[in-house]
């Protein structure tokens, strides 16, 4: 993960100095861009973070290695779910729910309904039955 | 992978609260007086200890996470034997710390409407609630994730790896939401 690590270790050593400089430039009157600038350095920290906590227990990818082969990258790359209809339905259902709040509640209720439904559906879909992971 | 784009989502949703970080300081700076007068209105002592039920909460969720990473997923001894409490004992109390808090915002709500602080009422109110109720919505759908996820460790009689994963990412946007409110407690409660 030593890429994706410097990428956004990169963008947050830009964005740091920045908040700096639009603060002193704006004598620290005007909020928003300090806070939103703030909080995007907080974004790029906790992705950068992350991605280097995930590289550290990972082994070296093919992808990392300057000689890597691209049949180093063969093998195990999770649980995917071969087809399922299921978050179309929570889709559907939140699209119902959504019109609801402009046409009146009693429709929300309707689209919550079926939305808890899908919801369970697909939050189960692996995790019971037969072959289940 | 699940981990990775849980966080990646999660630092999206940060932008989300800073746009509610960025309406609340620039209203501030604008409407000294009225933030000076509804400010009066607000419980700091309620809203102090609701605000360390969620801190404690994540601590909680943590012990749980140990559980479940260790692949324990529910408790080998008894009830009150609170060392050999599996994960879903520990998220069930953090549930429970989790609906405290909801709760509790929902009480100082009823108490700051009788006050004439409403979504409706002046600038303060809106900004108020706006982003103090969409951490609430946020705890709430964190309570509902946590039914699901202590309801997945009934279906299978294994603890199995995708399980762990589940209960890890649901772990991650609790203590992200605590975070944030912790921002947004010291923002409204005691910077003013």
């Amino acid at each position: 993960m030593r890429v994706e690590t410097k990428l956004f270790t990169y963008l947050l050593a830009f964005f740091v100095p920045v908040i700096f400089i639009y603060g002193f430039w704006t004598k620290w009157t005007e909020p928003i861009g300090v806070t939103a600038l703030t909080l995007t350095a907080g974004l790029f920290a906790l992705v950068s973070f992350y991605f280097w906590m995930t590289g550290r227990k990972l082994p070296l990818r093919p992808e990392d290695n300057v000689s890597g082969e691209i049949e180093d990258a063969e093998g195990d790359y999770g649980y995917f779910v071969a087809s399922s209809w299921t978050p179309l339905w929570l889709a559907l259902a939140g699209a119902v729910m959504f019109a609801g709040l402009a046409i009146g509640w009693w429709l929300f209720i309707i689209g919550a309904f079926f939305g808890i439904v899908a919801l369970v559906l697909w939050v189960f879909e692996s995790f019971s039955g037969e072959y289940s992971i | 992978m699940v981990a990775v784009g849980t966080i990646v989502w999660l630092s999206s949703e940060l932008m989300f609260f800073a746009g509610l970080f960025a309406v609340y300081f620039q209203l501030r700076s604008v409407r000294t007086e009225l933030w000076a007068q509804q400010t009066e209105k607000l419980n700091l002592t309620f809203a102090s200890i609701n605000c360390l039920v969620l801190v404690v909460s994540s601590v909680w969720c943590q012990l749980g996470v140990w559980k479940a990473e260790r692949g324990q997923k529910a408790r080998t001894g008894s009830l009150l034997d609170i060392k050999h409490w599996g994960m879903r004992e520990w998220y069930v109390l953090t549930y429970l710390f989790g609906a405290f808090f909801i709760a509790g915002q929902v009480m100082e709500y009823s108490e700051l409407v009788q006050e004439n602080v409403t979504l409706s009422s002046d600038a303060y109110g809106s900004v108020f609630y706006m982003a103090t109720g969409f951490h609430g919505m946020h705890v709430t759908g964190g309570l509902i994730a946590f039914l699901l996820i202590i309801a997945r460790t009934f279906t299978t009689r294994r603890y199995t790896h995708a399980n762990a994963t589940g209960a890890v990412v649901t772990s991650y946007y609790w203590h992200f939401v605590d975070v944030v409110w912790i921002a947004l407690f010291a923002t409204i409660y005691l910077l003013r």
